[in-house]
C-alpha cells in the first residue's frame, strides 16, 4: 500500500505530508513542552478547562443555527450572529424588567424561565423575519444573492441594534442566584459557569430530540437529504425552512442569554465576532453535520482557552493569549488539511456536493 | 502581518510620498496674495469662513473621549464669538473611531476638503498613527486633545507625524504618575496588560521602563486584543506570577470585562487593577456596572483649585451649552487645542484690504509649536521643541459607584491619591 501511494504521490500529495509532518511536529513539540513547563497548577489546568467549556458552549449554540440552516438550504445566514445579539438585549432587557419588578432576587428560577422565554421569541422571531424579507424571495434564483441579502441583513440589524440601544456597550445585570463559586472536585468554579454548561447541555439534549424524535425533525432532514423528493412526499419546505431559521434562532437567542450571563456585557457589534466564530465552529465539525457543530463549538472553546498555555508556553512564545484567535483559526486550517470536510465529516447528500 | 507592522508599512508609503511633496514643495514654494509658503497657503475670500476640522472618536464605547474634546473646543469657538481675523469659524468634526483605520479614512475625508487650515485631534493615538500622515501630506497641522502616545513628538518622528502639536500630557509623564502610585501603595511586582494599540503598548512600555529604574519587578507583561471578551484565561496566566498590583491601560470595553473577570479568578481575586483615563467616562460605567467600584486609575487632576477660576466658568457653559456635567477627561485639552489653533492663526494670517485673508500652511504649524505662556483651560500652555504644550497634573481617582448618571468628576470616580 505504502509503495502504491509512492507510485501515484504527486508533488502536491508530498507537499502536503510535509505540511502535516511540520504541523504534527510543532504541535506535538509546544504541547509536551507546555505540559512539563512549571507554570500551571492542576487548579490552573482546570480553569482553563472550564473557561473553554463555557466559551464552547456559547459557540456551539451559534454554530448549530448557521448548520441547520447550511444542512437544509445550502447557504450561510450570515445574520445569524445578530439574531444572537438581539437574543442577548432581549435576555437584558427582561432581566432588568424582572429587576424593575423585585422578582430578580428572590425568585430567580421564574426571571431565568421569563429571560429565556423573552429572548428565544424575539431571536426566533428575527430569524423568521430574516427568512421572509432576505431570504425567500431570492431562493429559486441560482445566485449569490441571498448570501449577499443576508450579509445586508447582518448590517440592517446591527445598526438598529445601535440605533434602539445605544452605540454604548451595555452592563447585563447580574442575577445573584449565579453570582459566587461554587466547589467542584475541590476546584473552585464560578456558578454562571456551571449553569451555562448545564443549560446549553440541556439545549442540545432537547435540539436532538426534536431532530430525530418527532414528525417536524423528520422533515427537515429529509428536506436536507433532498429538497425535491421530499416535496414530491409531500412535506411543506417551505414550512420546514421557517421551523429550521426559528430553531437556530432560538438557539442563538439561548447562546444569547448564557452568553449575558457569564460576560455581563453586552454591545450591538457583538454579533459579528461571535457569529465568525460560530461559523468558524460550524465548519471544523463539518458543516451541515448538527453533532459536528456542537462539537466544533467545544473545540474552538478548548483550543483559545488551553491552546496559548499548552502551545505557545512551551514555545516560549511571549504574551501569548495575545495569538489567541490566531491559534484558534490556525487550528482550523489545520483540521480542514488533515480533514477537509470537517471533523465528523458534511452530512450533505451526493447530488449537491 | 500585525497591526503595528501593518501600519509601520502604511506609515512608511506615507512618509514616501509626503517627502516627496515636500521636495516638490520646497521647489515651488506657493504664492498667493501676500502669503509665500513652501507647503502651500490657504485663500480665504471676504465673508467666507476659515474652516477648522477635527478628526476624534465619535462613535463606540469611546465616544466620550472624542465629544468631551469636540464640546471643550465648541466652546472655546463661542468664546472668541465664533470669529476669526473677520471670518466666522466653521468648525467640521471627523470620525476617527479610535483605530488606525478610522484616523485613516477620517484624515481622508478632511485632506479631501483644502480649505481647511488646521485639525483639532486625534483623541486616540492609534488614530494618529493611521490619519496624521494624512493630514499632513494635505499641509494640516494638528492641535492633539487626547492622544498621549510618546511616539507621537518623538524627536526623530518621521516625516509624517510632523504635523502634531500635542495641547495634552505624554505618556512618559502618565506613566510616571502611575508608577508614582504604585510605590505609594508600596507594589514592587506589577503585571502589566495591553491592547496593541499604540497608546497602550506604548504606556505599558514606558511604565515598564520607569518602574525596573525605580527598583520594581514586572512580573508578566501580556497582551489581548480590544476585542477579546474572554480574558480570564490571560488573567489566569497572569495569577500565576502573583502580581500585587495589574497596569491595564485598556479602553472601554476591555476594561470592563477586565474588572468583572479579575474577581473570577482565583489568585487575583484581592489583587487591585489600576487603568488611565481611557476609561475615565460614563461609557465605562455603562459597561461595567457595579463591578467598576473600586476600580482605580491614573487620569488629569481636573480639580477646579488647581485648574484656576476659568474652569469654572467653563464648567457652567458647558453644562449650559450641552445639559450634562463633561462626559469625559478631556473637554480641557479640547478647548485649549482649539484655543491654541485660533491664536496660531491669527498670528499667521494675512488679511488684504478687500478683505481676503492668507495662512500659510508650514507658517501655521511652526507658530502652533510656538505657543508659548498662552493661558489655556489646563493651565499655562508652552511648547517644547518636539510639540508637546500638554500641562496636567495628574491624580488617581476611583469609582464609587457603578450609576452611569452619577459620574462626576471628582464625585463619582472620586480622588484618592495624591
Amino acid at each position: 500500500m505504502v509503495q502504491d501511494w509512492l507510485r501515484r504521490a504527486t508533488p502536491v500529495d508530498w507537499f502536503l505530508l510535509a505540511l502535516r509532518v511540520a504541523v504534527v511536529a510543532v504541535v506535538g513539540t509546544g504541547f509536551v513542552a507546555g505540559l512539563l513547563h512549571p507554570r500551571y497548577s492542576r487548579a490552573e489546568w482546570f480553569s482553563f478547562l472550564t473557561f473553554g467549556l463555557t466559551i464552547g458552549a456559547i459557540y456551539a449554540l451559534i454554530a448549530l443555527g448557521y448548520t441547520m440552516v447550511y444542512g437544509i438550504l445550502r447557504m450561510v445566514n450570515f445574520a445569524h450572529g445578530d439574531v444572537f445579539m438581539f437574543g442577548a438585549y432581549a435576555a437584558c432587557f427582561s432581566l432588568l424588567a424582572c429587576n424593575r419588578a423585585g422578582i430578580l432576587g428572590p425568585d430567580p428560577a421564574l426571571s431565568f424561565v421569563i429571560a429565556t422565554t423573552v429572548c428565544i421569541a424575539v431571536s426566533a422571531g428575527v430569524a423568521v423575519l430574516a427568512e421572509r424579507i432576505a431570504y425567500r424571495p431570492f431562493r429559486r434564483g441560482r445566485s449569490l444573492a441571498p448570501l449577499i441579502s443576508t450579509l445586508g441583513l447582518s448590517f440592517v440589524l446591527e445598526y438598529s441594534a445601535r440605533g434602539m440601544f445605544g452605540a454604548q456597550n451595555k452592563a447585563f445585570p447580574s442575577m445573584p442566584a449565579v453570582d459566587g463559586i461554587v466547589s467542584m472536585a475541590g476546584f473552585s468554579v464560578p456558578r454562571a459557569q456551571v449553569v451555562v454548561v448545564a443549560v446549553a447541555l440541556l439545549t442540545m439534549v432537547v435540539l436532538t430530540l426534536i431532530v430525530m424524535r418527532t414528525r417536524i425533525g423528520t422533515a427537515m432532514r429529509a428536506v436536507a437529504e433532498d429538497r425535491d423528493a421530499a416535496t414530491l412526499m409531500g412535506i411543506n419546505v417551505d414550512g420546514v425552512v421557517v421551523f429550521t431559521f426559528a430553531l437556530g434562532g432560538a438557539l442563538a437567542g439561548i447562546a444569547g442569554l448564557l452568553y449575558g450571563l457569564v460576560f455581563k456585557q453586552i454591545s450591538f457589534f457583538m454579533g459579528f465576532f461571535l457569529g465568525v466564530k460560530g461559523f468558524g465552529a460550524a465548519v471544523l465539525g463539518g458543516i451541515g453535520n448538527i453533532p459536528g457543530a456542537m462539537l466544533g463549538g467545544y473545540a474552538l472553546g478548548l483550543v483559545e482557552s488551553l491552546g496559548p498555555a499548552a502551545f505557545l508556553e512551551g514555545l516560549g512564545v511571549d504574551s501569548p493569549y495575545q495569538l489567541r484567535d490566531a491559534i484558534a483559526y490556525t487550528m482550523l486550517v489545520m483540521v480542514l488539511i488533515f480533514r477537509p470536510r470537517g471533523l465528523l465529516g458534511e452530512r450533505l447528500s451526493a447530488a449537491r456536493a | 502581518m500585525t497591526m503595528n507592522s501593518r501600519c509601520a508599512l502604511r506609515r512608511g508609503f506615507a512618509a514616501m510620498g509626503l517627502a516627496a511633496t515636500m521636495l516638490s514643495a520646497a521647489a515651488h514654494a506657493e504664492t498667493l496674495g501676500p502669503v509665500t509658503d513652501e507647503v502651500g497657503v490657504v485663500k480665504v475670500a471676504r465673508g467666507q469662513p476659515i474652516l477648522i476640522g477635527a478628526l476624534l472618536v465619535l462613535s463606540g464605547p469611546d465616544l466620550s473621549l472624542g465629544v468631551d474634546a469636540s464640546r471643550g473646543a465648541e466652546i472655546a469657538f463661542d468664546d472668541h464669538g465664533n470669529k476669526l481675523v473677520g471670518h466666522p469659524i466653521k468648525y467640521l468634526p471627523e470620525d476617527g473611531q479610535c483605530s488606525a483605520e478610522g484616523g485613516q479614512t477620517g484624515a481622508t475625508r478632511l485632506a479631501s476638503n483644502k480649505q481647511i487650515v488646521g485639525v483639532l485631534g486625534t483623541a486616540c493615538s492609534s488614530e494618529s498613527r493611521g490619519g496624521a500622515p494624512i493630514l499632513w501630506n494635505a499641509g494640516m497641522p494638528q492641535a492633539v486633545t487626547s492622544a498621549t502616545a510618546p511616539a507621537l513628538t518623538a524627536a526623530d518622528r518621521p516625516m509624517g507625524l510632523q504635523g502634531i502639536v500635542r495641547f495634552v500630557y505624554n505618556d512618559i509623564n502618565g506613566a510616571a504618575a502611575a508608577v508614582k502610585y504604585a510605590q505609594t501603595v508600596h507594589a514592587t511586582k506589577v503585571a502589566t496588560m495591553h491592547d496593541g494599540s499604540l497608546y497602550a503598548e506604548e504606556l505599558v512600555n514606558a511604565f515598564a521602563k520607569q518602574f525596573k529604574a525605580a527598583g520594581g519587578a514586572i512580573a508578566a507583561a501580556e497582551a489581548i486584543s480590544p476585542s477579546d471578551t474572554d480574558l480570564r484565561p490571560v488573567l489566569t496566566r497572569i495569577g500565576t506570577t502573583k502580581p500585587e498590583l495589574i497596569f491595564a491601560p485598556i479602553f472601554t470595553g476591555a476594561s470592563a470585562y477586565l474588572v468583572r473577570q479579575v474577581k473570577e479568578v482565583p489568585t487575583l481575586a484581592s489583587t487591585p487593577v489600576l487603568g488611565t483615563d481611557a476609561v475615565l467616562a460614563p461609557a465605562f460605567l455603562e459597561a461595567a456596572g457595579d463591578a467598576a467600584v473600586g476600580y482605580r486609575l491614573t487620569g488629569v487632576d481636573n480639580d477646579p483649585k488647581l485648574m484656576g477660576v476659568r474652569y469654572g466658568d467653563f464648567l457652567a457653559k458647558y453644562k449650559e451649552k450641552f445639559g450634562e456635567d463633561p462626559i469625559g477627561g478631556f473637554h480641557g485639552n479640547g478647548y485649549d487645542a482649539a484655543l491654541a489653533m485660533m491664536t496660531a492663526i491669527e498670528k499667521v494670517a494675512k488679511t488684504e484690504a478687500g478683505g481676503d485673508t492668507y495662512i500659510g500652511r508650514k507658517a501655521l504649524r511652526d507658530a502652533l509649536m510656538q505657543t508659548e505662556g498662552l493661558d489655556g483651560i489646563t493651565g499655562k500652555l508652552t511648547c517644547d521643541k518636539n510639540g508637546d504644550c500638554g500641562s496636567s497634573h495628574f491624580a488617581v481617582f476611583e469609582y464609587a459607584s457603578g450609576d452611569p448618571t452619577s459620574f462626576k468628576l471628582g464625585a463619582n470616580p472620586k480622588k484618592v491619591f495624591p
